[in-house]
């Protein structure tokens, strides 16, 4: 399967703090690759520079052949959605609104269109209402679509992050820390939908620090610190790296099995 | 009766100046008091064709919508680039300069305003039938904003008002939100501008400085913040009290700063114990 997103030697710097060293890596459709690595590698200043929080002092990003510039919301039209490791669920809102705000194509943003609720707007919001409840269902959170999101319980507005960033449709999803908090049944269900979104076509990055999750569902993982990639390679090969294992955990002879 | 339909203008052209501006800064969290200076652009605007010219006055008043919109656009897309604050500074500034403008330059009548705006309507109905012109329009407005604000639009901006960044990475452009919802609610305000230069006949500079900008706000305040019919009560309220502090009778020396003294406590007083104003509810959401 084809490219989804390239990096070119993307390079920042805050200050005297390098958080992106000429960082170059490909994302292919279908791969689900794991972006591991100590706190403040600079794994989530990456994906703030691919979705544009942050601009690069130098470098470019290429999604699907074209150059991916510019501030955040056009980058997410082209198809670059993120969720954020504290959510950042939009807290007076239900379930289902904060879905659909997230649709790609949204002529509702006219306010005039929304105003007069045009034709078009009236069959985008019917076709994202659809597909909003047809993920809910994947999630079997289908009764919670009503619910103010920050009712649910902690496991499931972690789903409900995912669930909004999906309905953006895009070929390019980026998870940060999708499962620190969850467990039990949430726990499968996130990485059952990971896998299917993947299997879909879509190429997915995913920083985390539960290694059994990376271990379970990655496809490769890459090793990152100080703002570089330090190793690329399966996510075995990673985790029994010992000069690896000791920047991660700082011991030279911790069980890798966390 | 005039005294009626007269103090019905005054309820209508706040309805429409409060509910926009409850939209600029309840709905739109976009900060700015300025809203009296795009009601002088419409009035003004308008008064001055009208005086100048043959056009009719309903061309008029949409010169003075117009003059309004791009002001704001101007104001709106120079300063909401910038993070922070600067819209507050930028239309504060605004405001002041442009009435400084108004109070020298020999066209705009200086302090003594504009008197000779020329009659529109005549007849004994006029006052009623301006009356019905006003409601008809502050009801379109006031339909309009919650139209917008209860479909996909509103949608997305309280998720901007919620999580500004959340928002933008699903693909939302907030800066054209907020410049729209400035220009149409700066829009608003140069239509009210229109018909109280049509109704009154007679506009001057002190009618649109910060003292107003304080009424304006506490109508918005004190009816709900970033609810659809707050600025309604709001308005309603803040024109019928001080009409009836007007019947007591009291010694003109006094009936100016005992308005103040009451505008200043209300705002005080619903800040404190009803943040969320007259109809608003806690769980309303859209304000803070």
């Amino acid at each position: 399967m084809g490219e989804i997103l390239r990096i070119e030697n993307l390079c920042k710097q805050f200050g005297g703090i390098v958080v992106a060293d000429d960082i170059s890596l490909t994302l292919d459709a279908g791969e689900i690759v794991g972006l591991i690595g100590p706190n403040g590698a600079g794994k989530t200043s990456l994906f703030n520079l691919i979705s544009g929080v942050v601009q690069p002092d130098s470098g470019r990003i290429f999604l699907q052949g074209r150059p991916l510039e510019g501030p955040l919301h056009r980058r997410a039209r082209a198809g670059v959605v993120r969720t954020w490791q504290h959510m950042r669920l939009f807290r007076s809102m239900t379930v289902i609104e904060n879905m659909l705000v997230a649709t790609r194509e949204y002529p509702g943003e006219s306010m005039l269109r929304s105003m007069f609720a045009t034709a078009s707007v009236r069959r985008a919001e019917a076709e994202a209402r659809a597909r909003a409840m047809d993920l809910l269902a994947r999630m079997g959170l289908t009764q919670t679509a009503d619910n103010i999101v920050v009712d649910l319980p902690f496991g499931q507005q972690k789903l409900i992050g995912l669930a909004r960033a999906l309905m953006n449709d895009g070929r390019c999803l980026l998870l940060d820390e999708p499962m620190a908090g969850v467990e039990g049944s949430n726990y499968e269900t996130m990485q059952r939908i990971v896998r299917d979104e993947a299997s879909a076509g879509r190429a997915v990055c995913v920083v985390e620090h539960n290694v059994s999750f990376i271990k379970d569902l990655c496809t490769h993982a890459v090793f990152m610190a100080q703002g570089k990639i330090l190793q690329r390679g399966s996510v075995d090969e990673l985790t029994r790296s010992r000069e690896l294992t000791e920047l991660y955990f700082g011991t030279v002879d911790a069980s890798v099995d966390a | 009766m005039e005294y009626l339909a007269s103090a019905g203008m005054l309820i209508g052209i706040y309805i429409i100046l409060a509910a926009s501006y409850n939209l600029i800064i309840g709905y739109g969290g976009l900060n700015t008091i300025a809203h009296p200076i795009f009601f002088a652009l419409g009035a003004y605007t308008a008064a001055l064709l009208g005086i100048g010219t043959t056009l009719p006055s309903v061309v008029c008043v949409l010169a003075g919508i117009g003059v309004a919109v791009v002001a704001s656009v101007a104001l709106a897309v120079t300063t909401l680039r910038i993070e922070g604050d600067y819209l507050l500074i930028a239309s504060l500034g605004f405001q002041l300069g442009l009435l400084q403008l108004v109070n020298n330059f020999e066209f705009t009548g200086g302090p003594a305003g504009l008197s000779n705006i020329p009659v529109t309507i005549t007849g004994p109905g006029r006052g009623w039938l301006y009356l019905l012109i006003c409601a008809v329009l502050a009801v379109v407005v006031v339909w309009l904003i919650w139209r917008a604000m209860a479909g996909p639009f509103g949608r997305a901006v309280r998720a901007m008002r919620d999580d500004e960044l959340a928002c933008a990475a699903l693909g939302r452009s907030l800066f054209t939100m907020k410049i729209v919802i400035f220009a149409f609610g700066c829009g608003a305000a140069g239509l009210a501008g229109g018909l109280y230069a049509y109704y009154f006949q007679y506009i001057s500079p002190e009618q649109f400085n910060v003292a107003q900008s304080a009424t304006i706000l506490t109508m918005v305040v004190l009816g709900g913040i970033g609810t659809t019919w707050g600025p309604l009560v709001g308005a309603f309220v803040l024109v019928a009290l001080p009409q009836a502090i007007t019947f007591m009778q009291l010694p003109t020396s006094l009936v100016g700063p005992l308005q103040g003294i009451i505008f200043t406590v209300l705002v005080i007083l619903f800040l404190f114990l009803r943040p969320y104003g007259l109809v608003g509810k806690r769980e309303a959401g859209v304000a803070h």
